[in-house]
This record gives structure tokens, C-alpha cells and sequence, in this order.
């Protein structure tokens, strides 16, 4: 059972290299460390023992990325799918509370339309991609309807759960105690199923960012996951490299986002 | 720093010393736990002879898993010598069988795949058709029949503790530790127990180290009661138990000498109880 | 917990729902049929041209597309599941090596890895080749997070108990890390299942002369409203079948955990 590293251990000897690695200094200058080497290795590479046709080089890769920002033309691109994303997860935000409330405040209803949801659940967003675009058109229309879609369900059976999750035992004694059907649903069962509608559409933003630009990928003409096809049919692999980093970079910031509010959260709520 | 010499007195001193399983030599052990310091036992000087069984009776908190902790090699002392027949642990002590407070039963075994797991091990190469023997009886004696394939998760806390048992003894180390084995079983079922540990192990002289909270049942079961104070620990008192063996269990205590030790005995105890921090 | 309700038995209230669910099945089938043929179906197609499309399929090559999607499916899961495993028992237990490398893996797993398909497509062409690493990816993932927890979520009683009894190194791993990290590899698996599923079909989408998404992309691109409903009807019904079939597996392999939430 050994107990935690100080930083001198019990007979006095300076740190070992294993205990400098865990200070945030030592970690960081290692990562950075792996990160470069990588990046150099690619970089000699690129054009020797690897065609620059399929893998492109760190250097084009930036260098588009800048030229891209300078002349901006990204951001059309990016906007288009920040834009699928906000418009489509409200959408289904609201469609997944509301259905959800309803089929939890009637739940004969709910027991009946269980499989049918758990049917549509289980068909891959992904397919209903052309349908969309058939239907609404190329625009970002069809993709916020893709991203309405994924959020709809993730949210729907988030309050289910949250419904479901409220202790049977507090709706009887406010029954006892003389409160309506109203009156319950107000006062316990809506606060109740908050907790889980919040960790859902927590979960939701990470669907919306995937779902938004596999609708771009699909069929698109704006958006960086337009980009990122696009330029795979045009065979420019820096060009789909410039895009993916794009979206890395997103990705990366809206994971922060959501673990930062994720352990406030948690705080909050006195750290369950 | 006390020094309690806890050596039955009809051995003459040199011979008890070789046969000693057990020797602590001024032990203690703190914890430093972010920068507090916890002492959990007192300097302690105890002997325990090859295969007596020994009790360790005390307040909750009072360092008895402590003293198991460091016999099983576990933890290492502070200070002091901690022998085991005659050599200083070092790492863990595979010589001996541990039931913890906690019972360690893989999940995901049945019973009589847990019980089997001691035999399965390399160490021991026992052939397969003896070991489902062995495990057999090992469910009947701890009156687990008709449980062989449940999940740990699907029997009582009382039941679990029985399978914990059946799998430390079912290898017969030469040393057995036990961490209150028999606090969650009902009273019946805590004298069958207790008859099956007496049989087993004075059949096979295992050496015993016994902890408990309940005096009586360390008066049936043990050759010796050691009575422990308050945190910090130390040995406060050493009783020999005379009661003649073999013990019938069921009845060994309505004997006069019993209710004797067991007043005595709580004369010194019930003053710690007092003054235990945490019940 | 539940409440009792006097005037219903359990066995009545299952075969009533089923009863409704079958009627309003029935009643939304019809409704759209009828629907359809007053108003038009350019673009809503009716129930009984996608069974009759559905019947010819079934007459001709949908079962070999299929077979197509689901080899893509598991050759891509055992790809990425095995490899994910691996990783997480070797970096479950150095927790150096884990602490350093973190910040890369989930950094690459926050990048939604269909997102890469048209990547993959440039590199290995259009046969099933892009479709099995992309599932491998997803899954890659996946599996790497959860062996990794069950690893480290390993009680470390059970191993000393067992250290106690004699057990060597490789005993322990073999007789308690390992077993005890399958509850979460299991578990990682049925979560995969799903992602697997929509991994394959994006790259049939995308690029594809085989398999149901191809089926589904070539309907779409000539504007064949039955031919599109009656591919998404037939990966509804792989979807629920594999869903169905991981969380009984699921089950069965971990019937040892606590009922208990």
C-alpha cells in the first residue's frame, strides 16, 4: 500500500524522473515534446517515403488553413454549420421536452409508443440524410433537420428517464396531501426531471456538432464538412487535411466547453 | 511502552520461543494520512504459539484489523519487529489465509467457482476432479447446498460471508486471519459456524488469529483472549482460556468457568467500549 | 417501489398495449395509404409499393447486400474492438504512459470519426476497405475508453485477496483484472453496436456499389421516394435486430452484475 508521491520521498533523494513527469511543467513539456516529434516525422515524410498526393505535409496543411482565414473564406463554411447546429438542437430540444413530458404525464401512452420510438431509434441518422435533402433541398434546411432529428431523441429519452427517475413515493405523498394532477406535475415532476433533461442536452451538443457536418458530408454546399468532401473529391488531401484540423479544432473547443460546464455542474449539485 | 508477555506459562521460554507462529516485538503502525498524523497501534509485544487460536477483542477502531493487516504482510510496521516462525515478513504473507470484514468474492464467479479459486491457483496445482471434490464438501460444511451456481450478487450478506469462508479454508493455510467473519449471521447460524471452524481447524492445528466484538464468542472458540483499549491500541489485558477441547460449542457456554472468564473479561472490556470513539 | 394497482393485472396490462400497438400500427399503415392515394405520393410513396419493392428485393440481392453491410459491420468491430482492448489493458496498468498520452486520445476522440469517411474513401478506395476501418475507428475508440476504466475500476481488495492466497502476477491479471474489466468491454461492445451500424452506412452513403446504404444512395440519387422508404425500412429493421441481439447478449454474459441501480 504505498502512499501518495511528495516531493521527497522518505529518504530524502530528489524526485525520480517518474515523479518530475506528473508536475504539470513535466507533463506539458513532454506532450509537446511527442507532439512535435510527430509533426517533424510527418513533415520528412511527406514527399520521401509518402506520396504528398494522399498524406500532405504539416506546412501545405497550415498554409492553406492560414491562407483560408486571411482571405476568409472559411467562414461562410463555418458559420453554415454552427448555424445547423444551433438552429436544429433548439428544435429538438423543445420536440424531445415535449414529446417526453407527454408520453411521461400519460403513460399508457407512453408504454404503447415505446417500440415504435425504439424502432426509429435504432435506424442510423445518417440514412435519413438523402431523405432530407430530397425533401427540403440542399440548404442548410435538410441539415438542420438532421440535427433536430438526433438532438429529438437524445433529449426525449433523457426526460423519459428523468420522469421516470422521480421517486414514486414523493408523487403519493403530494397526492396524499391533497395536491391536483396539475399541481404535481408542476411542482414534482417537472423540477425532478431537470437534472436529467440538462445531462441530455449536454450529451446533445456533441450529437448536434457530429450530426450537422455528416449532413454536410453527405450532400451539401456550404459547411466544413462540405469542405472536407469537396476536397476528397477533388483529391486535394491538404486541402480535406485543412478542413479536418478545422473541425479537430472544434471539436477539441466545444469538449472543453462542455467538461468545464459539465464540472460546474457537478459542483453545483454538490458533487454527485 | 509496555512489554506483555502473553506466553502460556507452562512452556518453558526457549521452546516457546521456536515454536512461536506469530511474534510482534514492540510494534506500532501510524498512518499519515496529508500531513496528520494517525497512530492505530501501540507499541505492542504479543506471541501467538503454533496453533493455538488466538481472540482479539476490542473497541471499533481500536487497531485489531491493524494487527491482521501486518501479520498478512499487508501493511509494515512503524517501528518493531513483526516475525513469522522466526523470520521478518517480507511482502506479502502468502502463508496465510485472510478473511477480511469485506468479502472479496470475484462477481463474476459462482460459489463453487469462488471456493474453487484458491485450488486453481499454480502454487497449489490440485487436480481438477479434487477439486470439486474438496469444494463439495466445503459447500455442504457451510451449509451452502443447493447455492453452488448463484452469483455473489444474488445471495444474502450472511451466505456471503459463509462462500468468503469456505474459500480461505478450503486450501487449510497454515495461519488463519479473521476480520469479525460472523458479525451479520443470525445466532444459530453463528454456532453452526462456529462448531465447523473449531473442527476444522484443531484437525488441522491451523493457527488462528480471531477478531471480534463479541466476548463470547471469543471465550468458546479461543485458547486465548486478548483484550485491546481504546485508539491507540495496545493489548490491555491477556486471558488464557481454560475450557477443555474439544468444545462443544452449543453448550460451552452455560459452564460456570465461562460466565467467570466472560466477567472478568468484560470487567476490562466494557471500559473501552466506553471510551471508543466511533460505536 | 411500484405502485399496486388493484384493478390490473400485469399480464393483462401487457396484452392490452400490445393490442394497441398492433392497432395503431395498423391505423397508421392504412392512414397513409389511403392519404397517399387521395393526395398524391410523389413524395411520400405508399405502404404497398414499398412491400412490392421490397418483395422484389428480397427476390434479388438484398440478402447479399446485406451480407455486405454486416461484414463491413463486424469486421470492422472486431478490428477496432480487439485493438481498443489491447491498448486499454496495457494503459490501464501504466499509469505513466496513460497520463501522458491523454490529452492526444481524447482529444482524437472528440473528432467525430464518420466525419473522416471522405478521408478514408480517398485513401482506400471504394470497396468495403473504407467502410471496415471506419467502423474499426468508431469502435476503436469506444472499446479503448471503457477497457481502460474496467481496468482501472478493479477493486484492489479482490487482488490483494487473491495475491494473499497465492496467486502470481499473471494470476491475478488472468483470474481477476481481466474478468473483472469484461463487465465494461461488454458493455463497451453493445454501446459500439449502434455507432458500428452508422459508421458502415455512412460509408455506403458516401461511396458504395454494395450493401443496403448503397442501395439507399442509389435510390436517393434517381429520386426513387419507394425505393428510398423501402431501404430505410430494411435498416430500421437490421438496426432493431442488431440492438436487440447486443442487448441480449449483453445480458446473458453479464448476468453475474447486481439488479440492484
Amino acid at each position: 500500500m504505498s502512499s501518495a508521491a511528495t516531493s521527497l520521498d522518505a529518504t530524502g533523494a530528489p524526485p525520480s524522473p517518474r515523479a518530475w513527469l506528473r508536475t504539470p511543467w513535466g507533463l506539458a513539456v513532454v506532450r509537446i515534446a511527442i507532439l512535435a516529434a510527430i509533426l517533424a516525422a510527418w513533415e520528412a515524410a511527406s514527399g520521401r517515403i509518402v506520396s504528398k498526393y494522399w498524406a500532405s505535409s504539416p506546412s501545405a496543411i497550415a498554409a492553406r488553413l492560414w491562407s483560408w482565414i486571411r482571405d476568409g473564406s472559411l467562414w461562410p463554411h463555418l458559420s453554415s454549420t454552427l448555424i445547423e447546429m444551433g438552429a436544429g438542437y433548439a428544435i429538438g430540444c423543445v420536440a424531445g421536452v415535449g414529446v417526453g413530458l407527454l408520453l411521461g404525464f400519460l403513460p399508457r401512452a407512453g408504454r404503447i409508443a415505446m417500440p415504435f420510438l425504439a424502432g426509429l431509434y435504432c435506424l442510423p441518422k445518417v440514412a435519413l440524410a438523402p431523405l432530407f435533402v430530397i425533401l427540403l433541398g440542399i440548404d442548410l434546411a435538410s441539415k438542420i433537420a438532421l440535427v433536430a432529428i438526433s438532438v429529438f431523441f437524445i433529449i426525449l429519452y433523457s426526460t423519459l428517464d428523468g420522469i421516470r427517475d422521480v421517486d414514486r413515493d414523493l408523487v403519493q405523498a403530494m397526492r396524499l396531501m391533497g395536491a391536483t394532477r396539475r399541481e404535481v406535475s408542476l411542482r414534482v415532476l417537472i423540477p425532478g426531471c431537470l437534472r436529467w433533461v440538462f445531462t441530455g442536452m449536454r450529451i446533445a451538443i456533441r450529437y448536434a456538432f457530429t450530426a450537422a457536418v455528416l449532413g454536410e458530408v453527405i450532400a451539401a454546399n456550404r459547411g466544413v464538412g462540405y469542405l472536407v468532401e469537396a476536397y476528397a473529391g477533388q483529391y486535394n488531401s491538404t486541402g480535406v487535411f485543412a478542413a479536418v484540423l478545422v473541425l479537430v479544432v472544434c471539436s477539441l473547443g466545444l469538449s472543453e466547453v462542455l467538461t468545464r460546464w459539465e464540472a460546474s455542474a457537478a459542483e453545483k449539485r454538490g458533487g454527485m | 511502552m509496555r512489554m506483555l508477555d502473553v506466553r502460556p506459562r507452562s512452556i518453558a521460554p526457549a521452546a516457546a520461543a521456536a515454536s512461536n507462529r506469530v511474534r510482534l516485538d514492540a510494534v506500532s503502525k501510524s498512518f499519515t494520512v496529508r500531513g496528520t498524523h494517525t497512530p492505530a497501534l501501540q507499541e505492542t509485544t504479543l506471541a501467538i504459539e503454533d496453533g493455538a487460536f488466538v481472540s482479539l477483542v476490542g473497541p471499533s477502531g481500536c487497531g485489531k484489523s491493524t494487527v491482521l493487516n501486518l501479520v498478512a504482510g499487508l501493511l509494515t510496521p512503524s517501528s518493531g519487529v513483526l516475525t513469522y516462525d522466526g523470520a521478518p515478513l517480507s511482502g506479502l504473507n502468502r502463508r496465510v489465509g485472510y478473511m477480511t470484514q469485506k468479502d472479496t468474492l470475484l462477481p463474476w464467479r459462482t460459489t463453487e467457482a469462488n471456493i474453487a479459486a484458491p485450488l486453481e491457483l499454480a502454487c497449489r496445482a490440485v487436480p481438477r476432479r479434487e477439486v470439486a471434490e474438496r469444494v463439495r464438501a466445503m459447500i455442504d460444511a457451510v451449509g451452502l447446498r443447493g447455492f453452488e451456481k448463484h452469483f455473489p450478487a444474488e445471495l444474502s450478506g450472511g451466505m456471503r460471508k459463509r462462500v468468503a469462508l469456505a474459500r480461505t479454508l478450503i486450501y487449510e493455510p497454515e495461519t488463519l486471519l479473521m476480520d469479525e467473519p460472523f458479525g451479520a449471521l443470525d445466532a444459530q447460524l453463528k454456532l453452526l459456524m462456529h462448531d465447523q471452524l473449531q473442527r476444522l481447524t484443531q484437525a488441522r492445528r491451523m493457527t488462528v488469529l480471531f477478531v471480534t466484538h463479541d466476548l463470547a464468542e471469543a471465550i468458546a472458540l479461543s485458547d486465548r483472549v486478548l483484550v485491546m483499549s481504546a485508539r491507540p491500541g495496545r493489548i490491555r489485558r491477556a486471558q488464557d482460556i481454560g475450557l477443555p477441547r474439544p468444545r462443544d460449542v452449543f453448550r460451552v457456554r452455560f459452564s460456570p468457568e465461562f460466565g467467570r472468564l466472560h466477567e472478568a473479561l468484560w470487567e476490562e472490556l466494557k471500559d473501552e467500549v466506553a471510551k471508543g470513539t466511533d460505536v | 417501489m411500484a405502485e399496486a394497482r388493484a384493478d390490473a393485472t400485469p399480464g393483462g396490462d401487457a396484452h392490452a398495449t400490445l393490442l394497441a400497438q398492433a392497432a395503431v400500427a395498423i391505423v397508421l399503415i392504412v392512414a397513409w395509404e389511403s392519404a397517399g392515394r387521395a393526395f398524391g405520393h410523389a413524395w411520400t410513396s405508399l405502404p404497398s409499393l414499398i412491400a412490392v419493392r421490397l418483395g422484389e428485393w428480397a427476390a434479388s440481392g438484398l440478402a447479399r447486400h446485406a451480407a455486405v453491410t454486416l461484414f463491413e459491420i463486424t469486421g470492422g468491430l472486431a478490428l477496432g474492438a480487439s485493438s481498443g482492448i489491447v491498448l486499454g489493458l496495457v494503459l490501464g496498468r501504466t499509469v505513466t504512459l496513460s497520463v501522458v498520452l491523454r490529452p492526444f486520445i481524447v482529444g482524437l476522440y472528440s473528432v467525430p470519426i464518420v466525419t473522416l469517411a471522405p478521408l478514408l474513401i480517398l485513401w482506400f478506395g471504394l470497396d468495403m476497405m473504407p467502410k471496415i476501418v471506419l467502423v474499426a475507428l468508431s469502435t476503436f475508440f469506444l472499446l479503448f475508453f471503457n477497457t481502460f476504466a474496467g481496468v482501472q475500476a478493479i477493486d484492489r481488495d479482490l487482488v490483494e485477496a487473491l495475491r494473499i492466497m497465492g496467486a502470481s502476477p499473471r494470476e491475478e491479471f488472468a483470474r481477476v483484472i481481466l474478468p473483472g474489466a469484461v463487465a465494461w468491454i461488454v458493455s463497451g461492445l453493445k454501446i459500439a453496436v449502434p455507432y458500428a451500424f452508422a459508421a458502415a452506412v455512412t460509408g455506403e452513403l458516401l461511396a458504395a456499389r454494395d450493401g443496403i446504404g448503397s442501395l439507399l444512395a442509389a435510390a436517393a440519387a434517381q429520386f426513387d421516394m419507394t425505393g428510398l422508404y423501402a431501404a430505410l425500412v430494411v435498416l430500421m429493421a437490421l438496426g432493431t435486430l442488431a440492438s436487440a441481439l447486443a442487448t441480449r447478449a449483453e445480458r446473458w454474459l453479464l448476468r453475474w452484475r447486481p439488479a440492484a441501480q
